[in-house]
């Protein structure tokens, strides 16, 4: 960053006190010529290209699959996502800071999203979260955020660890899917999704009118 | 394509009956009917209505939610109300909303005075927040580019600047970031905002947000005047209100012709009015005084100046661009009357046969700038817009965005709107001639065609390909033609083609259909049609003998046996290829006589007369565009005291040297002395002409263009060289490689230096890496590898200060790393 | 009432197309492929399908909008679900993928639309998976590809993972997002049935809706539309949350007693507790409370009570909660998912957030009440979509039921806050973060 020796108020929105850099080039189209794509991150993003009528509707499974090499979606990620899907990296960048899943700073590979919304929150959403990050500690490898609702009130509180929807949790809980995480285990494989059934026929059977 | 039909309708805005156009916006509508709705990210010119601020709320009879008047469009019978008790509670309440985080810092902001937010939070606006938060707050102004500044603080999120980067200029360089209340305006990982186009979103910002580096407190909206007139440092000639204060420019802002330019500027005609104040311009008459050039006086160096007369036969003039038909016509009249010359140029590419620019003239066969946009097909011979004449790219890129029209490159360097074409074929550079040739055998199944593209270094399929597209394209065609397609001893036989093309695909009878010749020079097309060139007198006219071409005229002199250079508006030595034959043509002249602002070290070194020349905001006359519209350029501020227009400096050294008067060389009178030498611009006065200017061929004196045809010698192009190892040069200039933009403070860091474009291929096989230097043909550059530079080829940017002679294009060029 | 989308929901190995087929699956669809579209269309409209994902469009009418023509026609499955308290699709989509294909299969044909998209969200990576091998199977299967099934109706089904922003759940957003683009809705008119996706039309449904089709045409829309009551015809998946002891999603006719919902599937909240109050249709349904509890769960009854059945998600909250917290926490919710692309809603959902969080710190007046009612007035109706009328809504219901509650807590708050109770209506500083 150049030198901006203006007054500060200190903002506390990322990027907005940030200048451009006036030593940079103009971020036009990359060439293919000018910037390296690995083999796979290129096929992978060609192959969505291919699977729509038009090209551009592949960019948000390109930020997927770079954030997915590149752990986040840093300035060489949106580059060579932009190289392959023939855009600027601003429309890249534009799309990639719209949406919550697409890390713009360098974070953890383990990332667990903890609910905090209304749901999770009226049965203990925002603890868990707090319990998360004390679990994590300082690990750098764990990228711990609150999130908004994820389609989970069912389970709630709940948390998506990698992806894997864990719930309804207890402060203890979080303790146990970091140490999992860490020795590369399912995060809390008797409260995931994929073993829950549907409340549908206990509710009716309990109490149900019908 | 047709125009769209336009059907009246009449609605009812509070009360009042309204005529307007079926399915016009209803804002335009009520503005049509003088009645203000309120907007701020409406903007026609940026494409469909976003409905965005939310500021232009009015109650429609018959739906129940308020509707943004933006983006409705009227029907016939509607009943709209604008003043409603509901209408200004929302329009209070946006305000509102607006201002919670604007700052009021207006009396220190640059749009204060001149601020749509200003005029309509006080029309439209409570006068009182309930906002009792702490606004934000952030760091600004920021550099967004070394032109413009971002004040972040200020931006109220109407997206122009950023509808413009995407869907005007189409650089998606300038973006939005992060979402809602934290969205903003930024690019990509701090890249500067740099693009040929930037400049136009500080015209748009409604607020303070984006304003103009160079301009940032320079003066308030109360201090100045705005003063129309043209733009000549591109043949776009694009229409200009210049902001003067004090006898200064401090500002140059859109004058919207929709006949032009539709509204934009590039950023060189933006900023380059920095060149008019600059230090570094020539203000006072320059004598050679032994080995360098001296201040001098006006007695003296008209002097000097006027012993032209005793070069009898054997004076040579070359005309630059930027000389108005006024200028020309009066150097022509002295040098062909007086000075028994005929020696006279203003295209660097050789000659064309006066029947073939009569020809090429035809009214019937000539296409304008709005018909870039409605046109069903666009065709760009060996041009690249954005270059040789910026703003018609954006016109194009709008056809091909609203009006799906098809773009058709045939090129030897890639173009900016390749990524826009729906073919683009490449031929070797220099070749344009054979493949203008192969177009025509294969449009008129001449089995020439397959010849004719290898000569010209194309793909035999491509070019069929393209012209299949030509012929099931729709009737109507542009074809828009570079100057380097007639250049060379091939060029009478490029321009017969192009006849030939026209005449094929029934160019002349169809309104929207046409050619658009790209020249050079700014003033290219008038400086032809008032008899700067070799072969045509005023109007294009037959001459008994006629004159060398620049090219020639350099030889000559450079051999003796033209002994005195009169070069108007021009350094030849810096826009000619052939560096080195100029520099030898002035070294021997006898005479040199330049008027100029600004000199290259060689031209300062054998000039022996410097008269210092009118800037554009100058200077009075008038230009041609290369649509055949006539155009005023109107003096905004006076001059330093030591300069003069060329014309009164003409006139009076043909005073002074051969005691002839050549009559009125400035202002209106001299304009009706083109008139009356060009026959197809009778009766032309300044006050026809006007603010907007006039197509001549839409006068009745164009039917005083006598027909012509082809009577030059017609030589057939030379095959393309094959590269065998070696290169193919090309050349191109761009938009940037001008000396206005070096003396410009804001513009300098857009300087060009020399740089070489290669094939991926070459680079390797040269060993080259992007950024490296290279030598090609004893010349330095820096390598830019291009995926999109055809191998074989290498293309060196020409135009550039301190630039070396270079080979023709097409030959066969060195290149090596350093 | 015998389930339909629920039915043997949990039956094991039901993703996988065998056990679908051996139940009957597709064979709605070979039916389909066999019948006039029109007559088709008529099954839907008759059938009295109202849209499930919030706006409760009749399915019918939407589908006859799409125009006849050779143009490239889209259908577009909704599977953002984002509206918080919502997660029936989650469940239909894990658990019975075929039935969402099949009924997009059929709706397809009956528009005449050759590509078709689920957009799912992104943080659904397990309905996601199983979706992708069910399209998979489909495919093998020939019931999507090229003129399947031997008609001349070719079909081809994408699954899009979006990336978390809650305004794709919003077709037009949606739409954009899909098209590779920032989430931002569209003006509308044009509507995706005229102008969607890639500019063609487009008949965008929600999962629950299209997963409703197959039944619909096996048991023929009259008799669909028997079920559930007048204006709300069918069975309704209702994803019931928050303080109840039995949180989960339930199909019930529709028509059905929300107390019977709430206490009787739900289980009402923990022994002791009482329902302060709930949101019917997700989080930007204007609260009801105790009082309401016994209305019929249909789309007018709802409408009437000036709320709305949306995407029938009930948020319980039970005497346990400060209104201010959940209010703060609502409209937070709203800010951070706001697209900022107009000046109402992101403005105003800023400026709400600003006033609750003040009031929450004991740093508001009463007077700040009046300014919050009338806020949510300026920014209801007057937005680009409804997300800005999502907040405002709710908060407004907020308000204006619990008034006597935010007075209370502002006078407590204050004293808390050692403010006393002489207003300052400036902070000097500021106190709050922006993000």
């Amino acid at each position: 960053m150049t030198e901006v020796t203006r007054f500060t108020h200190g903002s506390r929105i990322p990027g907005w006190d940030d200048a451009a850099d006036l030593r940079k080039a103009p971020a036009g189209v990359p060439d293919p010529a000018q910037v390296h794509v690995p083999e796979e991150l290129r096929a992978e993003i060609e192959a969505k290209m291919a699977a729509y009528p038009e090209e551009q509707s592949a960019l948000i499974p390109a930020l997927h699959a770079a954030q997915k090499v590149h752990g986040w979606c840093s300035p060489e990620a949106i580059e060579q996502v932009a190289c392959v899907m023939r855009i600027t990296p601003g429309q890249a960048a534009a799309v990639a800071t719209f949406y919550d899943m697409f890390e713009t700073k360098p974070v953890g590979r383990q990332t667990i999203y903890v609910c905090t919304n209304i749901s999770c929150s009226l049965r203990g959403g925002d603890q868990i979260l707090t319990a998360m990050k004390e679990a994590a500690g300082d690990d750098p490898d764990f990228n711990i955020r609150g999130f908004e609702c994820l389609g989970a009130c069912d389970m709630a509180p709940m948390a998506s660890v990698n992806g894997d929807f864990v719930g309804p949790l207890e402060d203890s809980d979080c303790r146990t899917i970091v140490d999992n995480i860490k020795a590369g285990n399912e995060a809390l494989a008797a409260k995931s999704l994929k073993v829950r059934p549907c409340a549908d026929e206990a509710g009716k059977a309990a109490g149900g009118s019908e | 394509m047709p125009r769209p039909e336009e059907n009246i309708i009449t609605l009812t805005v509070d009360g009042r009956d309204i005529q307007a156009v079926d399915g016009a916006m209803l804002v335009d509508a009520a503005a049509g009917g003088d009645i203000e709705i309120p907007v701020f990210c409406y903007e026609p010119k940026l494409g469909g209505p976003v409905g965005a601020c939310r500021m232009c709320l009015v109650e429609i009879e018959g739906i129940p939610k308020l509707q943004t008047a933006c983006s409705t469009p009227v029907k016939d019978g509607m009943v709209v109300h604008t003043q409603t008790d509901r209408v200004k509670e929302a329009q209070n309440s946006v305000v509102e909303f607006i201002l919670l985080n604007h700052p009021l810092d207006c009396p220190v902001c640059d749009k204060g005075g001149e601020c749509p937010l200003q005029d309509v939070s006080f029309g439209y606006g409570r006068g009182v927040s309930r906002f009792t938060e702490p606004k934000r707050h952030f760091v600004k102004p920021l550099a967004l580019s070394p032109l413009i500044a971002i004040d972040r603080e200020r931006c109220i999120l109407c997206y122009r600047c950023v509808r413009f980067s995407q869907e005007i200029s189409e650089d998606h360089q300038l973006v939005l970031l992060e979402r809602g209340a934290a969205t903003f305006v930024s690019t990509f990982d701090g890249h500067p905002y740099v693009a040929p186009f930037s400049g136009n979103i500080i015209e748009l910002c409604p607020v303070g947000a984006l304003t103009s580096r160079a301009y940032r407190f320079r003066a308030r909206p109360w201090d100045i005047e705005g003063s129309g007139t043209v733009c000549n440092l591109c043949p776009a000639q694009c229409n200009v209100t210049l902001t003067v204060r004090d006898d200064r420019v401090l500002r140059v802002l859109a004058r919207d012709n929709e006949g032009v330019d539709d509204g934009w500027l590039c950023d060189k005609g933006r900023f380059a009015y920095q060149a008019t104040h600059s230090d570094e311009r020539i203000t006072q008459p320059l004598v050679r005084d032994g080995d360098r050039l001296r201040p001098a006086t006006w007695e003296r160096a008209i002097q000097v100046a006027s012993g032209v007369a005793r070069h009898d036969g054997a004076v040579g003039a070359i005309v630059g661009g930027e000389t108005t038909n006024e200028e020309a016509l009066l150097l022509g009249n002295y040098l062909r009357n007086t000075l028994g010359s005929n020696d006279i140029d203003s295209r660097d590419g050789g000659a064309l046969s006066a029947g073939l620019l009569r020809a090429l003239a035809d009214p019937k066969i000539q296409a304008t700038v709005p018909d870039l946009e409605y046109a069903h097909t666009v065709l760009l011979l060996d041009v690249d817009p954005v270059d040789d004449a910026p703003v018609l790219d954006l016109r194009i890129r709008k056809g091909a965005r609203r009006n799906d029209m098809q773009v058709l490159v045939a090129s030897s360097r890639p173009t900016a709107l390749d990524p826009r074409a729906a073919q683009a074929v490449r031929h070797a550079p220099g070749s344009a001639a054979s493949m203008v040739l192969a177009l025509d055998a294969a449009l008129n199944g001449d089995g020439a065609a397959g010849t004719h593209a290898a000569n010209a270094g194309a793909d035999g399929a491509e070019v069929r390909a393209l012209v299949e597209a030509l012929e099931q394209s729709g009737e109507d065609i542009v074809i828009v033609v570079g100057e380097r397609v007639t250049d060379g001893p091939a060029g009478e036989a490029a321009g017969q083609a192009l006849l030939r093309i026209a005449a094929k695909l029934g160019l002349g009878e169809r309104d929207g259909a046409g050619i658009l010749e790209i020249p050079r020079g700014t003033n290219g097309r008038g400086l032809r049609e008032v008899g700067a060139v070799p072969t045509a007198g005023p109007g294009l006219a037959d001459l008994a003998t006629a004159g060398r071409s620049s090219t020639e005229i350099a030889t000559a002199a450079a051999a003796g046996d033209i002994t005195a250079l009169w070069l108007v508006h021009t350094d030849p030595v810096r826009d000619s290829q052939n560096k080195d034959l100029w520099i030898k043509a002035i070294a021997k002249a006898g005479l040199v006589i330049a008027h100029a602002s600004t000199l290259s070290p060689e031209l300062a070194e054998h000039a022996n007369v410097v008269f210092p020349a009118e800037s554009g905001a100058e200077r009075e006359g008038t230009i041609t565009h290369p649509d055949g519209r006539v155009q005023r350029l109107r003096k905004a501020i006076g001059a330093p005291e030591q300069v003069k227009p060329a014309g009164a400096v003409i006139a009076r050294i043909a005073e002074i040297g051969s005691s002839v008067d050549l009559g009125a060389s400035v202002g209106p009178a001299a304009t009706e002395a083109v008139a009356r030498a060009v026959p197809f611009y009778e009766h032309l006065t300044a006050e026809e002409i006007g603010g907007r200017g006039i197509r001549w061929q839409e006068r009745e004196a164009a039917a005083n263009l006598q027909p012509g045809s082809s009577t030059g010698e017609t030589v057939a192009p030379q095959p393309a060289a094959s590269p065998n190892g070696a290169l193919r040069l090309g050349t191109f200039r761009s938009i940037w490689a001008s000396p206005e933009v070096e003396i410009s403070p804001a513009l300098k860091f857009l300087s060009r230096t020399p740089s070489a474009e290669l094939s991926p291929e070459d680079a390797q096989r040269l060993g080259v890496t992007n950024g490296n230097s290279v030598e090609v043909a004893g010349v330095s550059a820096t390598a830019r590898i291009r995926s999109d530079v055809p191998t074989g080829n290498v293309f060196i940017e020409s135009g550039v200060a301190g630039g070396a002679s270079l080979p023709a294009d097409g030959e066969l060029v060195e290149v090596k790393p350093r | 009432m015998s389930a339909i989308l629920f039915d043997r929901i949990d039956e094991p190995g039901l993703a996988d197309i065998s056990v679908y087929e051996k139940r009957g699956g597709y064979e709605a669809l070979r039916n389909a492929l066999k019948q006039p579209r029109e007559g088709l269309v008529e099954e839907l409209k008759s059938s009295g399908l109202r849209g499930r994902g919030g706006a409760g469009f009749p399915l019918g009418m939407k589908a006859s909008f799409i125009p006849g023509g050779d143009m490239d026609k889209y259908l577009v499955c909704n599977a953002d679900e984002s509206e918080p308290g919502t997660f029936k699709d989650r469940e239909l989509m894990q658990k019975n993928p075929h039935q969402l294909i099949e009924g997009m299969i059929i709706a397809a044909y009956i528009v005449g639309a050759n590509r078709s998209f689920i957009y799912i969200r992104g943080e659904y990576e397990l309905p996601a998976d199983v979706l992708d091998e069910a399209i998979a199977q489909a495919k093998a299967a020939g019931f999507l590809g090229e003129n399947i099934l031997g008609s001349d109706f070719s079909i081809d089904l994408v699954l899009h993972r979006g990336a978390g922003a809650y305004i794709c759940g919003e077709e037009t957003g949606l739409l954009d997002s899909l098209e590779g683009k920032r989430g931002n809705p569209r003006l509308k008119p044009p509507f995706p049935a005229n102008q969607g996706l890639f500019q063609g039309p487009t008949l965008i449904n929600n999962v629950e809706t299209l997963s409703t089709i197959p039944a619909i045409i096996k048991m023929g829309g009259a008799e669909y539309a028997k079920l559930g009551v007048e204006n709300s015809a069918g069975t309704k998946l209702v994803s019931v949350s928050g303080n109840v002891q039995r949180p989960g999603n339930y199909e019930i006719e529709l028509g059905m007693k929300s107390r019977d919902i709430i206490y009787g599937l739900a289980g009402g909240p923990e022994p002791g507790r009482e329902v302060k109050f709930w949101f019917p249709g997700g989080s930007s349904s204007p609260v009801l409370t105790a009082a309401d509890l016994d209305l019929p769960y249909d789309f007018d009854s709802l409408a009437k009570a000036q709320s709305m059945l949306g995407s029938g998600a009930i948020i319980v909250v039970d005497d346990s909660n400060s209104v201010v917290d959940v209010a703060v926490k609502l409209a937070s919710f709203y800010k951070h998912e706001s697209c900022g692309k107009c000046t109402p809603c992101r403005e105003g959902t800023s400026w709400t957030v600003k006033m609750l969080q003040r009031i929450q710190a004991g740093e508001a007046t009463p007077m700040d009440l009046d300014i919050i009612a009338s806020v949510q007035e300026q920014i209801i109706g007057n937005c680009l979509c409804v997300l800005g009328d999502a907040m405002a809504m709710p908060v407004s219901s907020m308000v204006n039921k619990f008034r006597g509650e935010f007075e209370e807590h502002i006078e407590k708050a204050r004293e808390a806050a050692g403010l006393g109770l002489t207003p300052p209506v400036t902070p000097d500083e500021p106190v709050l973060t922006l993000n």
